[in-house]
Order: C-alpha cells, then structure tokens, then sequence
C-alpha cells in the first residue's frame, strides 16, 4: 500500500476514534477514578512517509538547522530523531550570500544563508559514508536553479548509502534565480517534481513556499507528479534594517523568517493542504513545544520538523518525542494516529470550497 | 561542548550599561581556552529565540566560575543584564578555536578597541600564568569608557587611547601599535571590524618595516595548512572575530566570514580566533 493512502485513512478514521473502542492497544491499566486507559507497552509513533521511508518517530530537524547530523556532536543524540534533513545541497558549491546572514526578529529570526555548500559530489563524499552507519534516516534537501540542476542533484544520490530520501526545496527565499520560481507557480512545481520522480526512486518530499496567494493547486500539483510527500512551509520572506536605519540589515537584503511568529501562517497552510491532498505532511514553522507539533497533527499534519527552536535547545527534538509518547500513554493511545487530522473540518472540502476569508 | 545550567553569583555593571557577570559552572572551567565563548540562552524563547555567544572574560578553575562582560544593546543583553544572583543559565560551550601562543613567544600585545577587551582578556591571565610580558592596547570612545584597570592582572602593562583624549593617547589605538610591534612576539586583537582590519595591514606589513626573522626554521621545514592550530601559532597577529550567530556549532552557516581561500568561514567553528593572514579583509563581508 501507498504510503500517503495509510496516512490518509488514519487521518480519516482519527476524527472519529474513540480510545479503546474501535482501536486493540497493548494492555491497559484501568484507571482510578475514571479517565483514559492508560497504555502501557510500547507506543507506535512510526510514521510511513514514503514506500520505504518509514520513521521510528514523527519528529525531524529541518533543513538548514541541522548541519549535517554532526555539528551538535554529544549534546543531541542523533539516532533518536525521527529523520534528519540535511543542509540544502546544489550540484554546484555555493558560497552562499555576504553577511550579516541572520538577525533575532520578534518570536523568530531572519535568515539569509544563500544556499552555501560544497555541492552534492562533495556532501556525498564527507556525509554519507557517516550516515550509512546511522540508523536515522537522513534526507538531503535539494536545491536548484534549473530542473536539470534538480535531477542531476537527484540522480547523483540514487543508490548512494547513507541517503533515505529527498526533500525538493523548491523554495528558498535567499537566492536570486533560486528555487522560488518553482514554488510559486502550479505548472512550474508539478514539472520539478515530475522530472525529478522520473530521474529517482527515492522517497521524494517537496517543501512548499508560504509566499503564494494559494498554495493548494501548487500541492495538487506536487501530489500529481509523484511526490511521496509534502514538507510545509518554508521561510516566509521578509526583510529587517539596520539599527541605524541607514540600509536593509541582512546582506542580502530579503531574508526568510523562522521561528515561533510564522506558526499560524504554517497551520493555516498546513489545514489547507491537508484538506486538498492524500499523500503525508510534513509540518514545519515554529514548532518550539509538544503542543506545538500536536496543533500540527490536529491539522492533518503526519509528521513535524524542529527547526529554529533547535538553536535554542538542541535537546528540543528529542524531548518532543519523550513528550509524545507521553501525551498518547496518557491519552490511552498506542499510536500517535489518533491525534491527526482531529481539528480538521468532518466533510473534507467543506472549508475549501469557501476559500480563505482573510487573505488580503 | 555540553549544555550547562549555571548559576549566577555575581553580576557587576562595571561600565554604563556594560555588565561583568560570573557564572558557577565547573564544567565550563575546566578546559576551556582564551578564545573560546559559550552560547547563552535568554529564557524567554517565546521572544527570544537565539542564544547570545560571549567570550570566556575569564576563568577560575579553582572555584568553577567563569565570567562574560557584555554590553546591554538589546533584549537579549537586557535580559541578561536584569538577572538576579541564584537565577540559572543555559550555557552551550566551549565553543570555537581559541588563540594559538607560540611557546617560543616572551612578549604578548594584547589590543583591544572597547567590548572588545572581552574577547582577550582571558589571553592575559593566561600569557602571564605561562611567564609571558603582557601589553595591552586599549582603545575607546572617552574616559568613560575605558576598562577599569583593577580588573586587570597586576603584571600587565595598560596603555589607553581614547578618541577624544579624555584619557590617555588622543586617538585610536592603532595608532600606538606600531611603537610596539617590535617589541611584541606576537599580536592578538578584538574589536570593531575597522579596527581589526587596520591591524591586519599594519602586520602585514611588519616585516617589512621591521626586518625581522620568521619565527620557525630557516629556509622552510613543512609548511602547515593554513588554519590549523599549528599555522596560527606562528602567525604575528591572531583576531577574535565577531558575526550574528545562529546556532553555533557550524550548522547553520550564519556566522561566516570570508576567507583568503575565497571560501565562507565560520566563525562560530573555524573561528572565532583567525590569523590575520586567513582572512580577506577587503571582501566586505
């Protein structure tokens, strides 16, 4: 079976579970004084993201905070995480945009990398031999200019160990003839990822851009050329100035906003996807507590990505996955199914066909 | 590198709106270098979502506590600023290369321009526990502003420059460099990214002006990859390099500066302390 069909019906059959009624979970412990079954054996929190993508848990780190997997050395134990994204990676080095490249916005940050990498040939040869060894999927984020650059980038990681998939970065805010091109417009996105689903068999998630008027023809048009998932959203763009007010702040003038400020901009993309495709979300913007990541299961959402808050707290990811574990024990779940998909509207289309009020 | 709880047990504004605060945190004293700097939490993440580096200022094995001198500049200083002794801190260190001294060097000048002297004090206490003569340049705005000499090891040699004359030479201290750098070994500076690329200029052109013999065996020996601890031990002038930072351990490639190879360096990884000579200080970056 598809892996976006299983999401989908548990997504489905969520918003009408009821615990320990239509569900068999591992043995329970009646509970004194009323309340849920609390579970006891092992809780499933694995996720199938794509035919041979399948997570031990549904946190990631996201692309870009996360180095390589090695920066953070002993203070985060890798192997516990649901899946790393790795730094985005072109065919070519890039050595990114002139400084400053970030500055603390309110509740978030702005970031201006530019893309800076050694070039696919490069990660493939220092990363991947390390990567093999783990047993936490890692998933290289692919950026481009063209989409031959995508699927040669793509072609170069097929059958290479170490490499669990792709996340298209379709995209990045930061860069002048960069990937946005393609997330912006449904023709453009569905070709990326079509040419890119032809050139691999990898597992292949696309990541949406927040800075479009309506992003759900252009997942339609992900969904329909292939891709085995969707990670949303990227960076909203946006710019800060300088304390004395003299020019823009960031060298590159635009930078892409993180953080906790672009969390309601996220759920309501990720709400608006969910309700317009069948295959996995990943969700990604401001996750920075459990609930954060519950609010984006209740949206459909499959999975989550850790990002800015990882600077913060490198331990953050982890505690997230102790914390879900939790929550579901508590809750009398054996899975984390039952939770996604729990605030989204009960006639899938209802609040689509009336589109979005508030959009200016 | 570890993540620290430590705990606040003083905090001093030994300057207007400029703060020397020590931390209890044994783990952070022992083995950490001149150079090096932690990653500091605020506690409100909900506004404040990234760490603030600051150098060691200095440390004290022997107790546990390390100090950071910082400016309030912002909300994240501010909120430093207003901690209460007893209150707890996540620090993320040590982190970065520190400054490589040259065994064979006898005199160290030490330059720093305001804040800066937060990137090299740790540098004295170090050079004069290892025997060294100890120089430090000091340059600042006004009077006002300039380091309190008490906080300084008694065998250090203290020469101030103040851009208004309010105390000491009238001007900056770039200007007093050149009557010592024939005296110095070697040089190691923080400051204001002007002041540091006049210093590398300055030394670039040292020994020219001085005629001086290379440190090292004649006629070459191996030559060591630049960057690596054992070139910047030989090189005259070091700098701790400044950069808004994101995650500090080499992840996110905020911090960069460009390097003579015309490749980014981080500075939170490569750096913060680079020989002059790494650095390409007409890039504008």
């Amino acid at each position: 079976m598809k892996a976006g069909r299983a999401a989908s019906s548990g997504k489905a059959h969520a918003t009408r579970h009821r615990p320990g009624r239509d569900r068999r979970p591992g043995p329970v412990v009646e509970p004194i004084g009323g309340g849920p079954a609390e579970v006891i054996g092992r809780i499933d929190l694995s996720v199938e993201l794509a035919p041979g993508l399948r997570l031990d848990n549904p946190i990631l780190v996201a692309s870009g905070t996360f180095g390589y997997g090695i920066e953070y050395g002993d203070v985060v134990d890798v192997q516990r995480l649901g899946a790393i994204c790795c730094k985005g990676t072109t065919l070519k080095p890039r050595i990114g945009n002139v400084t400053p490249r970030v500055t603390e916005t309110p509740a978030g940050m702005l970031n201006s990398i530019g893309l800076q990498n050694p070039g696919v040939d490069a990660v493939i040869e220092r990363y991947a031999p390390t990567w093999a060894g783990w047993q936490v999927p890692v998933i290289v984020n692919v950026a481009g200019e063209s989409v031959e650059d995508y699927v040669e980038v793509a072609r170069r990681l097929e059958g290479v160990p170490g490499v669990a998939g792709i996340e298209l970065n379709i995209s990045c805010p930061n860069v002048g003839k960069g990937g946005l091109q393609f997330a912006i417009d449904a023709d453009a996105a569905g070709a990326v990822t079509a040419a890119v689903r032809r050139a691999t068999d990898l597992p292949l998630l696309v990541k949406l851009s927040p800075n479009v008027a309506d992003v759900r023809p252009i997942a339609k048009a992900i969904e329909k050329a292939g891709a085995d998932a969707i990670t949303a959203i990227n960076t909203l763009s946006g710019i800060a100035v300088r304390p004395d007010r003299s020019r823009p702040l960031l060298g590159n003038i635009y930078g892409g906003l993180s953080g906790p400020a672009v969390k309601p901009v996220a759920l309501r993309i990720v709400y608006e996807v969910a309700q317009v495709v069948d295959i996995p979300i990943v969700a990604i913007g401001g996750v920075s507590e459990l609930a954060d990541a519950l609010d984006y299961f209740a949206v459909g959402a499959c999975a989550v990505q850790v990002g800015t808050a990882v600077f913060a707290d490198p331990t953050l990811p982890i505690r997230i996955i102790d914390g879900l574990e939790a929550e579901c024990r508590r809750r009398g779940f054996d899975s984390f199914r039952p939770l996604i998909g729990t605030a989204l509207p009960r006639k899938p289309g209802a609040s689509s066909a009336k589109g979005v009020e508030y959009r200016p | 590198m570890r993540l620290v709880a430590a705990e606040l047990v003083e905090s001093r504004e030994i300057l207007p709106r400029q703060w020397l605060q020590s931390y209890h945190a044994p783990s952070l004293a022992i083995g950490s270098r001149a150079g090096q700097f932690v990653h500091v939490r605020p506690g409100d993440f909900s506004g404040l979502v990234l760490r603030r580096p600051f150098s060691f200022n200095t440390i004290d094995a022997a107790t546990g506590v390390v100090t950071i001198h910082f400016r309030a500049i912002g909300r994240g200083t501010d909120w430093f600023a207003h901690l209460r002794t007893g209150d707890s801190v996540d620090m993320l260190g040590p982190l970065g290369r520190p400054f490589e001294v040259d065994p064979r060097s006898r005199r160290v000048l030490l330059i720093a321009g305001g804040l800066g002297i937060a990137g090299v004090r740790m540098l004295a206490d170090e050079a004069i526990g290892d025997g060294r003569q100890v120089v430090l340049l000091f340059g600042a705005a006004s009077a006002a502003e300039v380091y309190p000499s008490n906080l300084l090891p008694d065998e250090v040699e203290y020469i101030v420059a103040t851009d208004d004359g309010s105390l000491g030479h009238r001007g900056y201290v770039t200007d007093l460099v050149t009557e010592y750098e024939g005296w110095a070994d070697q040089a190691f500076a923080c400051g204001p990214a002007p002041m540091l690329a006049a210093l590398a200029r300055l030394a670039a052109g040292r020994r020219e002006r001085l005629g001086v013999a290379k440190l090292g065996r004649k006629g070459g020996g191996r030559t060591d990859a630049p960057g690596s601890a054992a070139a910047r031990r030989k090189s005259f002038l070091q700098v701790s390099m400044e950069q808004n930072m994101g995650c500090a351990v080499g992840a996110c490639l905020g911090c960069v500066v460009m390097g003579t190879s015309g490749q980014p360096q981080r500075v939170c990884r490569e750096g913060p302390v680079f020989a002059a000579d790494e650095l390409d200080w007409e890039a504008g970056w």
